[in-house]
């Protein structure tokens, strides 16, 4: 009984690390990116409430625009693409048998590294001194302007984060692959079903909330991707690859407008937001 | 009858089983050609920066000689170790301090009752859903008042709370027998000999898995220690890197310092792939 007595307090002794870490470093913060964006906050931290000002001013702002599109834009080609990418690497994974373990280490190899590595290697590889154009060059061909032409510059920064994370959804499609029955395929085989059969109405259907999942988790990634930028192209050529995030970076850090860099980190939250939500959504017309 | 029944069945799954060996082929060849593309960079990579350097090479072209100098020249550079140096602080730091506080709070989320319980762990989740990006600014501006930027607990302090690590402790320690801790509570050990005996002890994958997955986030972390780490004092690895301009500095040794700055990872990959590939498909750490 002296025991039960004492949980409450062990209990929240426990927690309370944790929870000091995060009253500080997460929720208020939180809660301050709210309450930030409604003020003129700058460098040397004075301020003022400004009321919605500023969510005016963005709604005003061409770069605003421009970097929604650019932030939809690069979303569009990378989800598709790494899920692709992802999904195809994990069948071959699943069907093949030789040497299963080496090839799925090497796919696999890109994601534990940064992707300011990433970024470094693949701004060599696309510059025109750099390995591609040096290959096309001894076949008389290019120098193509990967990252200086604002129509390929988004696609080629697609690319290098679908290199150096498709690993990671490769492995959940893999384990959600591995979860099919195998007596599904071998009677749908018996039965005669071809090989396209099989993968478009027993694969795929039984693979769908597995590809939910990793649908939902690039999107996210996607409206996440700094690094590469900051590393490879510094937002340009000409705003082509000024994302969301990298706006927050400018404002915040360069101009040091800080109550307008809150409110962009807003429109971020927001849309990060919405597509949790999505997937909740979803997740729960699953369950039912 | 049922024998002659069964006889064409049997050679059908028998003629599936051949047909897919066969097929097999091309698809092992297509296999190893991804492969190899996708490890192509980091070759090229490790053979730029074992070229000689100050010699123009024609890139794509196999260089006529191979060196380590300019490995050597990257592991003597000042510059170059202390971003070592703090970077392996910022990780292990981390890794320790999240290991034993999310360890902490999943214990007492899983097994203990106390007030407010199921708000404040609702909370830690919603907190997932709120990018870290979005509270840059805030986050930083508190750690500037506080005095923490360009220090070494402005850089690991506002990272340490991890609500993944959380969350996965208390779904894995929600698992192990209440009776274990009744028992050990009728033979009167303390609570703290309880959290040190029973569940770090019964809880030692998952501490594993997860202080693999949290020293990779914080190796490889760059927007935080970018905006704190101001100065060589406490500049990461990953930030240091990027202040390093082909233009000032030969390619091969830009690529050396990028080969070495992947060795730890390199070293964590190899030792632990498979538990890796295994806890991802558990977990879904990211």
């Amino acid at each position: 009984m002296r025991q039960r007595l004492r949980d409450p307090v062990t209990g929240l002794l426990f927690v309370l690390p944790m929870l000091v870490l995060f009253l500080i470093f997460r929720i208020f913060p939180t809660l301050g990116a709210a309450g930030m964006s409604l003020t003129n906050w700058n460098i040397g931290g004075e301020w003022s409430f400004v009321g919605a000002d500023n969510y005016a001013r963005l709604l005003d702002d061409v770069n605003f625009w421009t970097s929604l599109r650019v932030t939809l834009v690069y979303a569009a080609v990378y989800v598709p693409l790494t899920v692709v990418v992802a999904l195809g690497t994990a069948l071959l994974l699943n069907q093949v048998v030789f040497l299963r373990g080496l090839f799925r280490g090497m796919l696999f190899l890109p994601y534990v590294t940064s992707f300011v590595l990433a970024g470094i290697i693949w701004r060599w590889i696309y510059e025109y001194s750099g390995l591609i154009n040096g290959l096309l060059a001894k076949a008389d061909l290019g120098p193509v302007p990967f990252l200086e032409q604002s129509a390929l510059v988004l696609p080629a920064l697609a690319v290098v984060s679908v290199w150096k994370g498709f690993g990671y959804s490769m492995l959940i499609l893999l384990a959600g692959l591995k979860s099919i029955p195998g007596s599904y395929l071998e009677a749908a085989t018996v039965d005669g079903a071809s090989s396209w059969q099989r993968f478009r109405r027993i694969t795929l259907p039984l693979l769908k909330p597995t590809l939910f999942f990793v649908l939902v988790i690039e999107t996210i990634s996607a409206f996440q991707t700094f690094d590469t930028i900051y590393v490879m192209t510094g937002g340009g050529p000409a705003r082509a690859t000024y994302t969301l995030i990298y706006g927050i970076y400018d404002h915040g850090f360069r101009s040091f407008d800080f109550g307008y860099a809150a409110t962009w980190g807003m429109v971020l939250f927001a849309i990060v937001l919405v597509v949790s939500l999505v997937q909740r959504r979803f997740l729960d017309r699953g369950n039912t | 009858m049922t024998l002659t029944a069964s006889r064409p069945l049997v050679r059908a799954a028998g003629a599936a089983r051949t047909g897919r060996r066969r097929a097999g082929w091309p698809l092992a060849a297509l296999l190893a050609v991804l492969s190899l593309l996708t490890v192509s960079p980091f070759v090229a990579m490790v053979v730029v920066a074992l070229s000689p350097a100050g010699r123009p090479t024609v890139p794509g072209s196999w260089p006529e000689s191979l060196t380590f100098d300019n490995v050597a020249r990257v592991l003597s550079s000042s510059g170059f170790a202390g971003w070592t140096v703090n970077s392996l602080v910022y990780s292990l730091v981390s890794v320790v301090v999240i290991l034993l506080t999310a360890s902490m709070a999943g214990y007492a989320f899983a097994k203990k009752r106390f007030p407010g319980r199921e708000a404040m762990f609702w909370t830690f989740l919603a907190t997932m859903m709120v990018p870290f990006q979005a509270t840059l600014i805030p986050t930083f501006v508190l750690v500037n008042d506080l005095g923490g930027v360009d220090t070494f607990w402005g850089l690991i302090v506002p990272t340490l709370a991890n609500s993944q690590a959380v969350f996965l402790m208390r779904q894995f320690i929600l698992g192990l027998p209440d009776e274990l801790f009744d028992a050990a509570k009728v033979d009167g050990a303390s609570e703290l000999r309880v959290y040190w005996t029973i569940v770090v002890p019964l809880t030692r994958p998952i501490l594993a898995t997860l202080g693999v997955f949290v020293f990779l986030w914080h190796w490889n972390d760059f927007l935080w220690p970018l905006v704190i780490g101001q100065s060589d004092t406490t500049r990461t690895l990953t930030v240091g890197l990027t202040t390093l301009r082909t233009e000032e500095m030969q390619l091969s040794v830009l690529m050396a310092s990028a080969t070495v700055s992947v060795v730890p990872c390199l070293v964590v990959f190899f030792l632990l792939q498979r538990y890796l590939v295994n806890s991802i498909a558990m977990t879904g750490l990211k």
